[in-house]
């Protein structure tokens, strides 16, 4: 194994059948394992539904939020109607200036960063570039990040201590009304005006939304970013090789995200009893759709445990797929590729001199997917 | 000058007449419903399929392995599927009319 703690431990499980027999919260879950199969199901809402409030996310979370999420708790065609509210928001990293203050932040981060002897680099460096950049998608003022970097790398679910999801929602009741002070069409105002066939969105449906902005991007880009700067750490080739070929910054971004592999997987009820490649499922009960072990799925990518930068193609779903392919990856694709480029345009190598992996424990599998901790040295170029 | 037509899954027409670069950007320029380009042009995310009129196959051309892998995965996808970040436009192609294939 590389010094990269990252693995896939789902191989074996795959070689041994398309589905893994599983539970989470005392109740079976069959986990579809293979990319092809993850894809398809991802695709089919009809047969595999996201209309589960607190139950797409496994293990589930009715004791973490008061609130059902949207859009993502929601089947078409709600859903579709739910997600064009806030599509306008997600959309904005397209825009050159938004491009511009991205680079401009990341550059700022990394300058502060190499002038120091050392960073812990998960909540020094990477909860602080998540929040930050998140209020330029949320279009508020970038102050507001001083509190939700207090909130933690999980605000849901940060290991054994205690939530905050309760702190996060009364932030957002009270954004709702604090946000006609803000930029306009910021993300709080546009969810105040919006409509859904007809009314205005009720309370409970605007705090939905918001937190699902709070809580899905969040570890996911942190852990990505970790990821990013650790491998170049133990692989400083890779970082000269995109020095030397910046054309392959948004290949190798799409590489990073498919080894992270942020959110191992997700779930989907099942409306009335199905039977997944053998496997039965009663209605009512959920099936999870395993982003983490399609995209090692050694029948798709050749060599699937390697980062190679130069992947093409990587048909990966990390994002996942189909009608709730994630709405932020626009945003978190640009965090990305604006570090990558960055770091070859500031960064002469990086020093690991620490590392505590951590680790996802489930009934049937345990997952490296980030850092506790990672001390590292950036090292001015 | 070349044009290009986009016609979307509802119908519409969406014509540009200066056409240049790839057509993901070319749809996402003129904001062509099903196009979204999420992968950026990189062939990992299939969100820019569309299919290419008969009559303009050839002079397009055929995908290349790695975009033929990626469309493979499609279910929606057939002999006149191409993921329009892999068509470059050039005055040859002047007047190509695609549809588009959302997810």
């Amino acid at each position: 194994m590389s010094k990269c703690p990252y693995h896939d431990p789902f191989a074996e499980k795959r070689e041994k059948g398309p589905v893994l027999e599983t539970e989470f919260d005392g109740d079976p879950v069959a986990m579809i394992l293979g990319l092809k199969d993850v894809r398809k199901a991802a695709r089919d809402w009809k047969t595999f539904s996201s209309n589960a409030p607190f139950r797409v996310p496994i293990p589930r979370e009715e004791d973490l939020r008061s609130v059902r999420q949207f859009p993502i708790e929601s089947d078409p065609p709600e859903h579709t109607e739910y997600r064009k509210i806030v599509e306008p928001a997600f959309n904005r990293p397209n825009e050159p200036e938004y491009q511009a203050r991205m680079t401009g932040l990341i550059q700022e981060m990394i300058s502060e960063t190499t002038s120091c002897q050392s960073v812990e680099a998960v909540s020094e460096f990477a909860l602080p570039l998540q929040s930050r950049a998140l209020t330029y998608l949320l279009g508020v003022p970038e102050s507001e990040a001083q509190t939700w970097i207090k909130w933690g790398v999980h605000v849901l679910r940060d290991g054994d201590g205690p939530t905050k999801g309760k702190e996060m929602e009364h932030y957002c009741k009270e954004a709702f009304k604090r946000s006609s002070g803000w930029e306009e069409n910021n993300f709080f105002s546009l969810l105040n005006e919006a409509t859904f066939r007809g009314r205005l969105l009720t309370d409970d449906e605007k705090l939905g939304f918001a937190n699902l902005a709070f809580a899905g991007g969040r570890d996911t880009v942190i852990n990505t970013v970790c990821l990013i700067l650790s491998h170049f750490a133990h692989h400083p080739d890779d970082l000269e090789r995109l020095r030397k070929e910046p054309e392959l910054v948004n290949c190798a971004g799409e590489e990073f995200v498919r080894f992270a592999t942020p959110l191992t997987h997700i779930g989907r009820k099942c409306p009335v009893d199905t039977e997944v490649h053998g496997v039965k499922v009663k209605a009512d009960k959920l099936i999870s759709l395993c982003w983490a072990s399609a995209n090692f799925d050694d029948t798709v990518f050749e060599n699937p445990g390697e980062i190679r930068l130069d992947r093409k193609p990587n048909p990966h779903v990390a994002f996942g797929n189909g009608a709730h392919t994630c709405l932020g990856a626009t945003h978190a694709r640009l965090i990305i590729r604006t570090l990558l480029t960055q770091l070859t345009e500031l960064v002469s190598s990086i020093t690991f001199l620490s590392g505590q992996p951590k680790i996802e424990k489930a009934p049937d599998y345990e997952r490296v997917n980030s850092f506790e901790s990672l001390q590292l040295r950036l090292n001015r170029l | 000058m070349a044009k290009v037509t986009f016609v979307t899954e509802s119908g519409e027409e969406i014509t540009e007449n200066d056409a240049t670069g790839n057509l993901m950007e070319i749809a996402r320029q003129n904001d062509v419903d099903g196009i979204i380009g999420a992968c950026g042009g990189v062939c990992s995310c299939a969100t820019c399929h569309v299919r290419v009129k008969p009559e303009w196959i050839e002079r397009v051309g055929r995908p290349e392995e790695e975009e033929q892998d990626m469309l493979d995965l499609e279910d929606r996808a057939d002999e006149r599927s191409r993921l329009s970040c892999q068509i470059e436009m050039t005055e040859e192609l002047d007047g190509l009319v695609v549809e588009v294939v959302s997810l």
